[in-house]
């Protein structure tokens, strides 16, 4: 049995999987919008089936813009946030949320933050007035920062450097993959950058980037839309907007030469091997016709490469990847994107095999295109995995405020079901053909340590 | 979704979580900060029950707005704890390849009848039940169900599939055996529960070939029978119609057989072990500490809920806001209790980095025997009440999280019943409650201890008494 960390689930709030809706299970979302004078963009969903209230605060600042020589700091900083005011110190956030039984969490992605909280909507006020608090200003305590390097560090140690595989499909695929610092460096950082952030670094960066008119709010729940926008205009209405910094340009063209990497792994017991391809840029024609193709690829348990590669070829022992992922999904990005593919192999086999037997699969669907049984089916789970990822009212205000931030217009999200729809087969072998080739991915093959001095002298056999 | 089944660990959401912090002394709120509204009443779970004639138990909880969605829950008695010691793992294999081939279906024609009904299935044995979980759109409810029974009354454990599974689960073992986190968990259910079979059901190589196509279609003829059966059906469903069709579905079946016996009875106490895993190279030391309590049926559990949460329970738990948001030894310490059918647990845990190991453990013991020593405040008693009423509504918002969780009552031996009084039990929960669980399972004394680290932390392990070192599993 495992008795340990039953609250830690409820609290770590996954919000992925946002993907498609048609007219068969018809589940209209209300959206409504509202901008404040000071830029701050308020998105409310009225759902009266449960008392309680999702709310999700969305900054445009990511790990992509962070400042060079301070990898990790957008992390850092959204641990700051929890930090404390001058009006409401360390500890009152957590307690005014918990108290009025709420949960709390906030994540850093490449391209935005957030900051979510659940609760009975008895605890919606509240609420809104700390998310306003800290919005204004921080406590910029050098206790603090001290405490939450550490936290980080271990955060770090227990994800990345304590694990097996250490993550290494998500931040070395990107630095192999990617050639702009925007989108190579280790989002994560490096602790000599999280050790020589400061506090004037904490100030800037909540200038800059938190301010309302770089914020959006959404808000899912029992409220009324117009109820919402009046609390929001209560609390948050006063704070000036603030002057946001122009970023540079993150966008990259497709590789023209495949790059691969050997790794060994210290810790690992069982080989494994990660491959990505650049993928299409936000709004690119091709981006409904990628999320189909990833589902397609492997979204579940009758996916080509889970038939194929575990099951068929009997080569790999689990396969899972996506479209940006591993931290989101294929609408809730802005910069430049992966297709990544992370398969545990077994150890008779080998990575060039894994690698041989998804460029087959890649070309069938390039030669045969996808029969339209099959096509109808995966649209149906996506869907469904729609539907699924809207349920909770939490990951509905997440979905929301990501699509006003990111798109600009919270409403996109309707679209995407028309989107997927209209995906045909000629659209899935273009996208193989443009994305998926040879010369646009980037293969990372990563071995237990002591399989890799296994097959030291057979290395160097060949090589004679 | 078989596809993650091994690689649960990498979620896919790497959660980069962050926490929060509550200090030690009642904090003054801001002035402007605005009260709570007033509580709404708690929703409480219509449960439409029914038996069929065959003795098979069936819940609906239909809702007539919400997602379009059709969750359903099948649970039976009996699993892990009921697996022999040398075929440790034949439940969770069973769990595993139950969707692998029916009397009328392979094992691909099921993953894409489930992907043409916007469905996914999945199938798990916790220590007293086996559970075969499914979900999808509203309006293939009664196609979903048909399908569900179709798998679990005629699995037929194709000898392919099933040594496939088998290969792959020796992997997905030496995957497991990397992380320090299952090193612990195994350790610590051995420190905690002995010799009883919650203790020992560790998988081995060996345990995992013994298991042989045979042996599941045995085991499924004898612990998948009606009578010690239930079907779960939650979310926006016709209740009428799914009724019908699980009358049709599964109103044929009859129990066959001697059931499985009630397993051996779950210690209350067990001595007090300390026990060291080395890990070469490793950055943290994972440390776990508990000992055995008491099974879900116990009055206790709601007090013990209360106090669970006050001393380890989310961001806002002592053990998070000393280990962490003060001393910033971890990414998270928390506690709980688990509770199954025969018995349970007490047990916390945190990973923190190697040089605090022995400091990390001193405030465990710290924050426990202050849990005995002082009766919590009224302020801190409120909010956590509040807070777990609070989770309650988040969790059950989720219709497919009611089916779960009727499912795991039914499997504990509790009424259903108990999950709409849930917030009125808490909410009776006194400071003396509290007190009276910590005095009861919380003596530092008591706790056995499993450090999984690197081998220079042992010395640091020296001043909580002499530590067994255990080879890695």
């Amino acid at each position: 049995m495992t008795p340990i960390l039953k609250f830690a689930a409820a609290a770590a709030l996954a919000v992925c999987a946002v993907t498609a809706q048609a007219a068969g299970d018809a589940w209209t979302l209300p959206v409504k919008t509202h901008t404040l004078k000071n830029g701050l963009t308020v998105v409310v969903s009225e759902d009266h089936t449960s008392p309680t209230v999702g709310v999700s605060v969305v900054y445009n600042i990511g790990m992509r813009r962070e400042p060079q020589g301070r990898t990790g700091f957008a992390h850092l900083f959204e641990h700051m946030m929890f930090q404390g005011t001058p009006t409401a110190p360390k500890g009152v956030f957590d307690q005014v949320v918990q108290g009025g039984g709420g949960v709390l969490n906030g994540s850093t992605r490449a391209d935005y933050t957030n900051y979510i909280e659940s609760a009975p909507v008895s605890a919606l006020e509240p609420i809104l007035w700390l998310e306003a608090d800290r919005m204004k200003t921080l406590d910029f305590s050098p206790q603090n920062l001290k405490n939450q390097q550490d936290v980080v560090k271990e955060e770090i140690r227990v994800n990345v450097k304590n694990q097996p595989y250490g993550l290494f499909f998500w931040t070395d695929i990107a630095r192999l993959a990617f050639s702009k610092w925007e989108n190579a460096h280790d989002g994560y950082g490096s602790f000599a950058d999280l050790e020589s952030a400061n506090l004037d670094d904490v100030a800037a960066f909540h200038r800059d980037y938190y301010g309302p008119n770089n914020a959006v709010i959404g808000i899912v729940g029992d409220i009324k839309a117009e109820q919402a926008f009046a609390l929001v205009e209560k609390y948050f209405g006063a704070l000036p907007a603030r002057l946001v910094p122009k970023g540079t340009d993150p966008s990259e063209p497709l590789n023209t030469a495949e790059k691969r990497e050997s790794q060994t792994d210290a810790l690992a017991q069982v080989p494994a091997v990660a491959m990505a391809w650049k993928a299409p840029a936000q709004r690119s024609p091709d981006q409904a016709a990628m999320a189909v193709l990833s589902h397609l690829l492997m979204g579940d348990s009758a996916s080509r490469l889970y038939q194929g590669l575990v099951k068929g070829r009997q080569i790999a022992v689990a396969v899972q990847g996506g479209y940006n992922w591993p931290l989101g999904n294929a609408w809730d990005f802005s910069g430049p994107a992966l297709l990544t593919v992370f398969a545990l192999y077994r150890p008779d086999s080998s990575a060039d095999a894994v690698v041989a037997a998804i460029e087959e699969e890649l070309q069938k669907i390039l030669k045969e295109g996808v029969d339209a049984d099959t096509l109808a089916r995966v649209k149906t789970r996506l869907r469904a995995n729609y539907v699924s990822g809207m349920e909770p009212f939490l990951s509905r205000a997440d979905s929301l405020a990501k699509a006003q931030a990111l798109w600009g217009d919270a409403g996109m999200l309707n679209q995407i079901p028309g989107w997927i729809d209209a995906v045909t087969s000629a659209d899935l072998q273009r996208v193989v053909g443009t994305y998926l080739t040879k010369q646009n991915r980037v293969v990372i093959d990563r071995v237990p340590a002591a399989m890799a001095a296994a097959r030291q002298p057979a290395a160097a056999a060949k090589t004679e | 979704m078989k596809i993650l089944k091994t690689l649960a660990v990498f979620a896919a959401c790497v959660s980069f979580g962050v926490g929060a912090s509550v200090v030690a002394a009642e904090l003054q709120l801001p002035k402007d900060l605005p009260p709570y509204g007033a509580d709404k009443p708690v929703p409480v779970p219509k449960i439409d029950k029914h038996t069929l004639s065959n003795g098979m138990t069936v819940w609906i909880v239909a809702d007539a707005e919400g997602a379009p969605k059709a969750n359903f829950a099948f649970a039976v008695r009996g699993g892990s704890a009921h697996d022999p010691r040398a075929m440790n793992g034949l439940s969770s294999i069973l769990a595993g390849t139950i969707d692998e081939g029916t009397k009328s279906r392979s094992a691909i024609q099921i993953a894409q009848e489930l992907q043409s009904l916007g469905a996914s299935l999945g199938a798990g044995a916790g220590e007293e039940g086996t559970t075969v979980s499914a979900s999808g759109l509203s309006s293939n409810a009664s196609k979903i169900l048909q399908l569900l029974a179709e798998v679990v009354r005629n699995p037929t454990f194709p000898d392919a599939e099933v040594n496939l599974a088998k290969t792959n689960a020796l992997q997905a073992l030496k995957a497991a055996k990397a992380q320090p986190g299952y090193q612990a968990e195994i350790e610590f259910a051995k420190a905690v529960f002995g010799d009883h079979p919650y203790g020992t059901g560790e998988q081995t190589e060996a345990s995992i070939l013994s298991v042989a196509p045979q042996s599941l279609r045995e085991l499924h003829a004898k612990r998948f029978r009606p009578d010690r059966a239930l079907l779960v059906v939650t979310g926006r469903v016709d209740a009428a119609e799914i009724l019908r069709v699980a009358k049709e579905a599964f109103g044929d079946w009859k129990a066959d057989g001697t059931p499985e016996p009630e397993i051996p009875a779950v210690p209350t106490a067990t001595p007090r072990m300390l026990v060291f895993v080395p890990r070469a190279n490793s950055v943290q030391s994972s440390i776990r500490l508990g000992r055995p309590a008491f099974p879900a049926r116990d009055p206790l559990l709601h007090k013990a809920d209360v106090a669970e949460s006050i001393l380890g329970g989310g961001f806002g738990g002592r053990l998070f806001q000393n280990l962490r948001e003060d001393k910033g030894y971890t990414y998270g310490a928390y506690a709980s209790f688990g509770a199954d059918r025969n018995g349970g647990s007490f047990g916390a845990e945190a990973d923190v980095r190697n040089e605090v190991t022995g400091a990390a453990i001193t405030e465990f013991n710290k924050e426990l025997q202050r849990m005995i020593d002082e009766p919590v405040g009224s302020a801190e008693l409120e909010r956590s009440k509040r807070y777990l009423a609070g989770v309650y509504l988040y969790r059950n918002q989720l219709r497919g999280a009611v089916a779960g969780s009727l499912a795991g009552l039914w499997i504990d031996g509790r009424a259903p019943e108990e999950l709409g009084q849930y917030t009125e039990r808490v909410k009776a929960v006194t400071a003396a409650d509290v007190q009276d669980v910590a005095r009861r399972y919380f003596n530092p004394k008591d706790q056995s201890l499993v450090v999984v680290g690197d081998p220079t932390v042992a010395e640091q392990l020296k001043a909580f008494g002499e530590f067994k070192a255990v080879a890695p599993n």
